[in-house]
C-alpha cells in the first residue's frame, strides 16, 4: 500500500511539473501562425540578432572553459584558507538581480574609473559593443561552467594522476593526458549550461548594449514597439535554434560516451 | 498528540485575530474611505515627482496603497491594450498617446496637466565640459570622440523629440546639414529604450552628452543647456514653428513607418476605464491635478504645470469624475 501512494505522489509530481514547463512553450511555439514565421525568418534583423545571440554566448562559453578550467582543477583538488570564500563569489554572479549586474560593469567601464580610463585608451568600448555584450555573458555564465567543471574533476581520483606523477610525467602532461580524457564530459556539460544561461540573458545585457540588439533584446523591443504578435515568432525562432543546437551537443556526448 | 493540544489554541487566537481583520476591513470600506491598491502606469519622466505624490497622498488616506508602474508612455499603453493588464491611471509624456491608443475604448477623457522641454544634459567629466554654451552645442555634438545619445525614437516620445528638436535647429540657427551631420557622429549604439536610462550612463562616465527632458535633468542633479523656445518643444506658442519638424518612426509592423510632427512637450492624464478602485484613482487624481497638491510637487521639480489643468472640449469636461470638474478648464 504505502509504495504504492508514494509511487503515485511521485508520478502525479512529475506530470505537473513536466506541463508547468511544457505548457507555457508549446502555447508559445503554436501561437504564431506559419506566415509570420516564414516572414521573420526572412527578415534579415531578426537571422542577424538570433545568430549575434549564439556567437556571444558561444564566445562566453569558450571564455569560461580556457579561463576557468585551472581554477575549477585548483579548488576540485587544493584546500585553502579561504576556499569556501573564493567559492561563494564564484556563486554570486547567479544571485545578484540582472540590472545590477549591467549597471555594476558599465560602472566599471566608465570614464569615471580607472579600468574605465585604460579601456577608452586601448579603444575599447563596452557600452553598446559586442565585447559589451560577451563581457556580460561571460558574468553571468562563469559559475555555471566552474561548477560542472569542478565536480567533474572531483569526481577523479587523485591517485590516477599520483600514479601519472610517479611515472615522471609533468604536471602539465599528467593534465592533459590523464585529467583531461576523464572530465572532458563534465567540461563540455559545463560548456552548455554555460551557453545556456549566456544565450537567455536579457537584463544585464540591454543595460549595456541595446544596440547591437541580441535575440532577447530584439524580443523586447519587438513587443513594445509592435506589441506580442511582432515579437513571438522572433521567440519561436530563437527557442527552436537553441534547443536544436543544445540537443546536437547532447547527442554528441552521449554516442561518445557508448564508444568508450 | 501534544503538538496538536498545543496548536490549538494557538490556532484559535490567530483565527480570531484573521476574522477581526476583515470585520475591521469591511467596517472601513463602508465608512467610505478611499482604500486599497492603485494602480498608476507611468512615463519614465515622471518617476520621481510621482514618487514624491505618492508619499504625500498616503500620508493622508493611509488605506491606500500606490503602486506606480513606469515605462515609455507608448509600453503604458500598450500594456493595457494588448496585454489588458489592471491599471487605475494611466499618465503619458505625451497627451497624443491616450488620444491615440486608449480613447474612446480605454479611456474616456484625457486631462493635459502638465508641459516640460528638451535639454541637452552632461556632467563635469562630459568631454568638452567646460566649452559647451547654447551657442556651440551642435558644434560639439559633432566632435570626434563625444558620445551623445538620445532614446529610442520607436519607443519613446523623448527620442523622436530630441530628432526633432536637432531639426528644428537647423531650421532656427539657418545651417544646411546640421541635423545630417550630427546624426552622423551618433552611433546607433547610442541609443536606449528610454531617456532615463541615458542618466546613468552619463553618471557612470559611459556617455558625454544626452538629451532628456529638464524636469529629469533637474531632478537627478544633472548640468544642462537650455534652449531657446523655437527649439525647445517647451511652448505651445511655437506649435507651428515646431510642426515643421517630421519624424519617421516605425508603425504597425515592422518594415512599416509613419511619420512623427513636431508639437509641444503636453503631458496626460487619464482614469482608464474598467479601473479595478476607480474611487481610491479619483481621490488620488484630485489631490494630483490641485494646483497645491501634485502640481505644486511638479513645479517644485522643474516641471511647469498647466494651473489649471486642461481638456479641449466642453463636452470631455462633461464627462468627468465630479470631484475633477472644478480643477480644469476648457482651453484647446
Amino acid at each position: 500500500m504505502r509504495r504504492e501512494l508514494f509511487f503515485w505522489i511521485s508520478v502525479s509530481c512529475g506530470i505537473m511539473i513536466m506541463a508547468f514547463i511544457i505548457l507555457p512553450l508549446i502555447q508559445l511555439l503554436t501561437s504564431p501562425s506559419l506566415g509570420m514565421l516564414k516572414e521573420s525568418i526572412q527578415d534579415s534583423d531578426v537571422m542577424r540578432s538570433i545568430w549575434l545571440s549564439i556567437y556571444t554566448a558561444g564566445a562566453a562559453a569558450l571564455i569560461s572553459f580556457f579561463l576557468g578550467t585551472p581554477l575549477a582543477y585548483l579548488l576540485a583538488r587544493s584546500d585553502f584558507r579561504g576556499k569556501r570564500l573564493v567559492e561563494s563569489i564564484i556563486d554570486l554572479p547567479i544571485a545578484i538581480p540582472h540590472p545590477v549586474i549591467g549597471i555594476a560593469i558599465l560602472s566599471v567601464a566608465g570614464k569615471n574609473y580607472w579600468i574605465g580610463q585604460i579601456l577608452s585608451g586601448l579603444g575599447i568600448r563596452i557600452m553598446g559593443s559586442v565585447t559589451g555584450i560577451i563581457t556580460v555573458l561571460t558574468f553571468v555564465g562563469l559559475p555555471f561552467y566552474l561548477n560542472a567543471a569542478k565536480t567533474g574533476f572531483e569526481a577523479i581520483s587523485p591517485r590516477l594522476e599520483k600514479v601519472s606523477r610517479s611515472l615522471g610525467a609533468s604536471m602539465f602532461s599528467t593534465f592533459f593526458r590523464i585529467t583531461f580524457p576523464l572530465a572532458w564530459r563534465s567540461m563540455l556539460i559545463g560548456i552548455i549550461m554555460c551557453s545556456a544561461r549566456a544565450i537567455s540573458e536579457f537584463g544585464a545585457v540591454v543595460i549595456v548594449a541595446y544596440h547591437p540588439m541580441i535575440a532577447p533584446v530584439m524580443i523586447y523591443e519587438r513587443f513594445e514597439a509592435y506589441g506580442l504578435k511582432y515579437s513571438q515568432p522572433v521567440a519561436v525562432w530563437l527557442v527552436s535554434i537553441s534547443l536544436l543546437l543544445f540537443l546536437l551537443l547532447r547527442i554528441l556526448t552521449l554516442r561518445n560516451r557508448s564508444e568508450i | 498528540m501534544k503538538i496538536k493540544k498545543l496548536l490549538n489554541p494557538t490556532m484559535l487566537i490567530l483565527l480570531s485575530i484573521f476574522m477581526a481583520g476583515i470585520i475591521c476591513h469591511q467596517d472601513e470600506a463602508l465608512a467610505g474611505e478611499p482604500s486599497g491598491k492603485v494602480i498608476i502606469f507611468n512615463a519614465g519622466s515622471l518617476t520621481i515627482p510621482l514618487a514624491k505624490m505618492e508619499k504625500q497622498f498616503e500620508a493622508k488616506y493611509p488605506k491606500v496603497d500606490v503602486l506606480r508602474e513606469a515605462a515609455g508612455s507608448q509600453k503604458c499603453a500598450r500594456k493595457i491594450v494588448d496585454l489588458k493588464k489592471p491599471c487605475d491611471i494611466m499618465a503619458s509624456a505625451d497627451y497624443k498617446v491616450i488620444d491615440k491608443l486608449l480613447i474612446p475604448n480605454y479611456a474616456d477623457w484625457n486631462i493635459r496637466f502638465a508641459t516640460n522641454q528638451l535639454v541637452l544634459c552632461y556632467t563635469d567629466k562630459s568631454k568638452y565640459a567646460g566649452e559647451i554654451n547654447d551657442k556651440n552645442w551642435y558644434e560639439i555634438l559633432r566632435r570626434d570622440g563625444v558620445i551623445w545619445g538620445h532614446s529610442d525614437p520607436n519607443l519613446d516620445p523623448c527620442g523622436y523629440r530630441a530628432l526633432m528638436v536637432l531639426q528644428l535647429a537647423e531650421r532656427y540657427y539657418s545651417i544646411a546639414g546640421l541635423y545630417d551631420k550630427t546624426i552622423a557622429n551618433r552611433p546607433k549604439e547610442n541609443i536606449r529604450p528610454k531617456s532615463v536610462e541615458l542618466v546613468s550612463l552619463l553618471q557612470t562616465g559611459n556617455m558625454d552628452y544626452a538629451w532628456e527632458y529638464l524636469s529629469v535633468a533637474v531632478q537627478h542633479g544633472l548640468k544642462y543647456i537650455l534652449l531657446p523656445g523655437e527649439i525647445n518643444l517647451g511652448n505651445y506658442q511655437f506649435d507651428e514653428f515646431y510642426s515643421q519638424a517630421v519624424v519617421k518612426v516605425t508603425g504597425k509592423k515592422p518594415g512599416t513607418f509613419m511619420d512623427m510632427k513636431g508639437g509641444s512637450v503636453t503631458y496626460g492624464v487619464t482614469l482608464v476605464k474598467n479601473a479595478p478602485n476607480a474611487k481610491a484613482a479619483i481621490a488620488f487624481l484630485e489631490y494630483m491635478l490641485n494646483p497645491q497638491g501634485g502640481l505644486k510637487v511638479l513645479k517644485d521639480m522643474g516641471q511647469p504645470p498647466f494651473v489649471p489643468c486642461r481638456v479641449p472640449t466642453e463636452s470631455m469636461k462633461a464627462s468627468l469624475p465630479e470631484p475633477l470638474k472644478n480643477l480644469v478648464e476648457v482651453k484647446d
